[in-house]
């Protein structure tokens, strides 16, 4: 999937485009890149945004396991880019993009865990709102090219989410992003904000918990 | 990814891939339109009239400096300590303490201020002026 060549570039590829460091340096007054888009690159950002934003909404919806709040999730990860970073190179809009969208997801999530630590003794509170809440595949509508075949990749799917959700958060991330979204170890590097080592690791491990975890249904 | 992984490990890989871009493809209308109406969302924001944005990055940018010279005011108004009664101007031999309250008295009455449109109300005004200044002597 990846070529080996993709390993050299490194995180220095991607090295100038770390949100924090650019916020430290908006919020100190030096000069932004929120500057307006022309038509041409407008169609640019809409092109990229439609192609991420599907695959985006299911990664998000792995790591929170609630339609909404997967929507607040890729929301928030597009108008994020669109307003700071659009002015950035193309090909760093994905990186940028997950990274964004897994910084949104953990806020998301620790606000949930805040609630659930301060509200969740209330009795009829949301504290099992996740375990309630509908499972997405169920949600996938029956139509599809052909029903039998919907079907088993409905069912793989649901296996598939069931053994991402045993994962480990930085796990899942890595899975998600190397696997699902394609991203070589660089670009994933830089969307989860650490090294490519650790993403080796994260991925390996996941690799091994799957294994594990789907070998006998996925035989 | 690596091509030297194990086999059992690629085919977990392949699987997981195509089990996820058939979710993908899966996206209810629903789910697909809420997606586009934010995405549309964000490059509305991004393409924004310049004029809203610049406004309200000068306003933020002006923020400190707003802020340095309110702590600068507060810090000058606790250092300075209460007022001296005895450093206000005196005013034609009335009590500049009992003057100087005057205001804050009618303000504290809720009543409302009108501006002096005729002659004849300025006239009264300087009776009342010079009434208070009697009093305040104790020649009234």
């Amino acid at each position: 999937m990846e070529p080996r060549g993709a390993r050299v570039y490194g995180m220095t590829r991607f090295a100038s485009l770390d949100p924090l460091v650019r916020d430290r340096a908006d919020t100190a007054g030096r000069s932004t890149e929120e500057t307006r888009l022309d038509a041409a690159h407008a169609r640019e950002l809409d092109r990229f945004l439609a192609s991420v934003e599907r695959r985006a909404f299911r990664i998000a919806q792995f790591a929170l396991r609630n339609v909404d709040d997967a929507h607040d999730a890729v929301q928030h990860a597009m108008l994020r880019l669109a307003e700071h970073y659009s002015a950035r190179p193309s090909e760093e809009w994905r990186p940028l993009f997950y990274r964004i969208l897994y910084n949104g997801i953990r806020d998301i999530q620790r606000r949930h865990g805040v609630r659930r630590r301060f509200f969740g003794w209330l009795p009829g509170s949301s504290a099992h709102a996740d375990e309630d809440a509908p499972d997405p595949i169920e949600q996938v509508p029956d139509a599809g090219p052909e029903p039998s075949r919907q079907l088993e990749a409905d069912e793989a799917m649901a296996e598939l989410q069931r053994a991402l959700q045993r994962l480990p958060a930085r796990q899942l991330e890595a899975f998600s992003l190397r696997c699902l979204e394609g991203l070589d170890v660089a670009a994933t590097a830089a969307a989860m904000g650490c090294s490519e080592g650790s993403v080796k690791t994260h991925y390996f491990r996941a690799l091994q918990t799957l294994r594990g975890e789907l070998a006998e249904v996925w035989t | 990814m690596n091509d030297d992984r194990e086999p059992e490990l690629q085919g977990l890989e392949r699987r997981a891939r195509d089990a996820f871009d058939a979710s993908v493809e899966a996206l209810d209308a629903h789910t697909r339109s809420r997606l586009n109406q934010a995405r549309q969302r964000a490059l509305a924001a991004a393409t924004a009239a310049p004029g809203a944005n610049d406004a309200r990055r000068g306003w933020s940018a002006w923020a400190p400096a707003g802020a340095l010279a309110a702590g600068v005011l507060v810090a000058a108004l606790v250092l300075r300590g209460p007022v001296d009664s005895d450093r206000v101007p005196a005013v034609a031999g009335s009590h500049p303490a009992a003057l100087s309250q005057e205001p804050l008295e009618l303000l504290a009455a809720g009543e409302e201020f009108e501006i002096a449109t005729s002659d004849e109300e300025l006239e009264f005004y300087e009776w009342v002026e010079v009434a208070a200044v009697d009093a305040a002597n104790g020649q009234g």
